[in-house]
């Protein structure tokens, strides 16, 4: 029997609770949950904690130095008060919005490119280009930073082409630090749009090949819907990194000119490590948090759908 | 099943090797200083990167400062406890230090305009009877007294100090028809200056002012916050109302010198300006270099082009490159402007051993360390003594000469924590006027209404 009902009766006897077992739902399995133990208390250690207690920490008047450095407290809503009349968080969060949106777009754009480039390109290009793009992804931000400051200031390689005084990251700070983002993760996008076009099956391509249907209507019509779900897990995945890339644009800009890439993160340290603010840094180190939970959240959900492929089969 | 080709080890060799093992591993978990274990142990948390001119001279003046107290008092030994990083990163490492008094340093090397807060956390011990017995402390000038001195209670004792003047070079003063040695007596004759410089010596930079938010109050330090020192008004926080001056006619008169400079085309290319570290822009390039006329900058170029310091070397300084203090704004007495900060040393209120961190600080005021730190890091030395000693003048004209005898006119910027709001605000503004130069003053100033009443509210600042 596949399902079995077990009944257990509350204290007074007078409400009964069924609870079904089955393969879909099954039961409490202790000895699993042993084994998982040693994981999950490190998860809350190391990881609920620490955000649990950053999440409080933002509703607190602590700051780095002075007298409520210690002996700090719990304020209630002040410090959200504050967010909402505070023009600069305001104009943080669209900022962040842009620079995310800037990235994602120019990211999956190039990438995308790079991973057809790769698919009909000659061996050679293949590795080479293959090889530089991820050499890129793996440089550590600072270098980044510094490849692409001497870059687009005064005197850098960009000087030379562009008019006035060549200072491209100084009169265009949010569009030179979004495409240093595009250009340190595009490498990133590749592999994984890579993978994603391998994943088309070739019989797809050959009927509309056969149909007659020029490339680029095939590239639109048929490759792309069967990567939609790649293409999507790509925009989650760079949406994530780019909000976690902090260094680029502290190095890079430190949120200026006149707070022009204050993104959300660096605003977050400005409050907390130059004003010493660090409760009001913690809630908008939560408001960031947040935004990440939310992508991350999309992301799973995402990434449990049935693979393509599978789902052809099935002609879903 | 024993691995084949593992010799197996006879079972009372294992038990022996397993007590050997167990006796080193006891051993090694014996304190490392085992043998000291008399001696009182005072840690003294410094910055090797970031306060001498070279990382080599950091390391070696603190090398020489812990033999000299490891050796003056036998029963103890100085620690020395590197905190890396830049300004900001020095700050926030120590204030994380300091939450607990198992990772407090008995004795700190500090910024002078932090030192307020330290105080305020109650983390810091009054030296006042510590002082009292010292040969240096008597002294310290008035000003640089009262960076350290809070409620009448000395917590801090000066290391050095900073203060600001004016470059100029002498060739290109000459080759414009302008007089050398060049005595600037209010601001409009350092405008008058720049703007011949322009009409005559077109290939270079007018003159050098900081502005914008990359070096933080930094660039106040060393660029705004010394004019308006000079200005017809120059407070920054008003005592009186506990609010910050966002308005005024000192902060306009700064602001219009900022205008003039930026609008006319005699400021520096904003690579420069922008650039992550642009204090060290003058000293490092443009003054060597020959590529700016005028600078207003900090004294701590002074001794950084001779042969010690080398960071670079320059050998035709003294003979090109003249020196002015910074006048007020319409001469007015004693028309001398600067801001003065520093580093300071202070004693941790938790320490278990109060006399001994204070015969470090001791050490490392005397009169040799006082004079090498001031060499080879660009400071004053707190001690008029010691500031005016001959192998201190020598080491860099003729800026030492004139950093030694302006430091009593200087003003300390407001040890306040949100000095860092209304700085950050007036950056903001000076960087707009930079970028843009058809900003005016108006608008600068409300650039820093703005951002000053936004991070504190309307109740926290003031017009005057």
């Amino acid at each position: 029997m596949n399902n079995a009902v077990v009944a257990a009766a509350s204290e007074s006897g007078k409400k009964v609770r069924l609870r079904k077992r089955s393969a879909d739902h099954p039961g409490v399995d202790i000895p699993g949950m042993v084994l998982l133990l040693p994981a999950a208390l490190l998860l809350l250690a190391l990881f609920v904690l620490p955000v649990g207690y950053a999440f409080y920490l933002g509703f607190t008047d602590i700051t780095l130095i002075g007298p409520t450095a210690v002996h700090f407290h719990f304020t209630g809503i002040k410090n959200v008060l504050r967010l909402g009349r505070d023009t600069l968080f305001w104009k943080s969060l669209w900022l962040t919005a842009v620079f995310l949106a800037g990235s994602v777009v120019g990211v999956t754009v190039v990438g995308m490119a790079l991973a057809v480039l790769m698919q009909r390109s000659a061996a050679w290009l293949r590795a080479g280009v293959g090889a530089v793009s991820i050499v890129a992804w793996m440089l550590p931000p600072i270098t980044v930073a510094v490849v692409w400051y001497a870059f687009t200031t005064t005197d850098g390689a960009l000087s030379l082409v562009t008019p006035g005084d060549g200072d491209s990251l100084n009169h265009f700070p949010m569009l030179v630090v979004t495409l240093a983002n595009v250009w340190a993760t595009a490498g990133f996008s590749m592999l994984i749009l890579s993978s994603g076009l391998r994943a088309v099956p070739s019989e797809v391509i050959e009927a509309a090949v056969m149909e007659g249907a020029p490339r680029w209507r095939i590239f639109t019509s048929v490759t792309l819907p069967i990567m939609r779900p790649t293409i999507v897990t790509n925009i989650l995945l760079v949406t994530l990194l780019s909000l976690a890339n902090f260094a680029l644009i502290y190095i890079m800009t430190a949120g200026g000119s006149d707070n022009s890439t204050d993104i959300l993160p660096v605003y977050s340290y400005q409050q907390g490590f130059v004003f010493k603010k660090l409760g009001y840094g913690a809630l908008l180190g939560d408001v960031v948090v947040i935004i990440a939970t939310v992508f991350a959240y999309l992301y799973v959900r995402v990434a449990r759908q049935r693979p393509v492929r599978t789902r052809l089969a099935d002609g879903v | 099943m024993h691995p084949v080709g593992t010799p197996r080890m006879p079972r009372p060799y294992v038990k022996i090797a397993s007590l050997l093992g167990t006796a080193l591993l006891a051993a090694s978990m014996l304190p490392a200083s085992g043998l000291a274990a008399d001696k009182t142990i005072v840690t003294v948390a410094y910055s090797p990167t970031y306060v001498f001119d070279t990382n080599d001279l950091a390391a070696k003046w603190w090398a020489s400062v812990k033999d000299q107290f490891d050796t003056q008092y036998p029963n103890a030994e100085m620690k020395l406890v590197p905190i890396e990083g830049n300004y900001d990163d020095i700050v926030n490492k120590l204030s994380l230090l300091y939450r607990s008094p198992a990772t407090t340093p008995d004795v700190v090397q500090i910024p002078t305009p932090v030192v307020a807060q330290w105080v305020a956390s109650n983390y810091l011990l009054p030296l006042d009877s510590y002082v009292a017995n010292t040969d240096w402390y008597k002294d310290f000038p008035q000003v640089i007294r009262d960076e350290g001195t809070f409620d009448g209670k000395v917590y801090a004792v000066s290391s050095g100090e900073n203060d600001s003047m004016l470059y100029y070079n002498k060739d290109m003063f000459k080759k414009a028809g302008l007089p050398v040695p060049w005595n600037p007596q209010n601001w409009d004759d350092i405008l008058s200056a720049a703007r011949q410089i322009h009409a005559k010596v077109p290939d270079v930079v007018p003159m050098w002012l900081m502005a914008g938010t990359t070096a933080g109050s930094v660039g106040i330090e060393m660029g705004a916050g010394n004019l308006l020192y000079g200005s017809s008004d120059p407070t920054i926080y008003d005592e009186a109302t506990q609010k910050w001056v966002v308005d005024s006619v000192g902060l306009r008169e700064t602001l219009g010198f900022y205008h003039s400079i930026y609008s006319e085309g005699l400021g520096a290319k904003l690579s420069d300006l922008f650039s992550p570290t642009p204090h060290t822009v003058p000293v490092t390039d443009i003054i060597p270099n020959q590529k700016v006329a005028i600078v207003l900058g900090s004294n701590f170029y002074g001794g950084q082009w001779g042969k010690v310091v080398c960071a670079p070397c320059w050998d035709k300084a003294t003979e090109v490159e003249g020196v002015a203090p910074i006048p007020h704004v319409k001469g007015q007495a004693p028309n001398v402007a600067t801001t003065v900060a520093g580093w300071d040393y202070a004693v941790a209120a938790v320490t278990p051993h109060p006399k001994e961190a204070f015969d470090a600080v001791n050490v490392l005021s005397n009169r040799r360390n006082s004079i090498d730190i001031a060499n080879w890091a660009g400071f004053v030395p707190g001690s008029s003594k010691f500031a005016n000693d001959p192998e201190l003048i020598d080491f860099g004209p003729p800026v030492n000469e004139l950093a030694s005898k302006i430091i009593q006119y200087g003003r300390i910027l407001p040890p306040l924590p949100d000095f860092e709001v209304w700085s950050k605000g007036l950056q903001q503004a000076t960087g707009t006027m930079a970028q843009h130069p058809e900003t005016s003053v108006d608008d600068a100033i409300g650039i820093l209404k703005d951002y000053v009443t936004n991070q504190l509210g309307d109740d926290k600042v003031e017009t005057k």
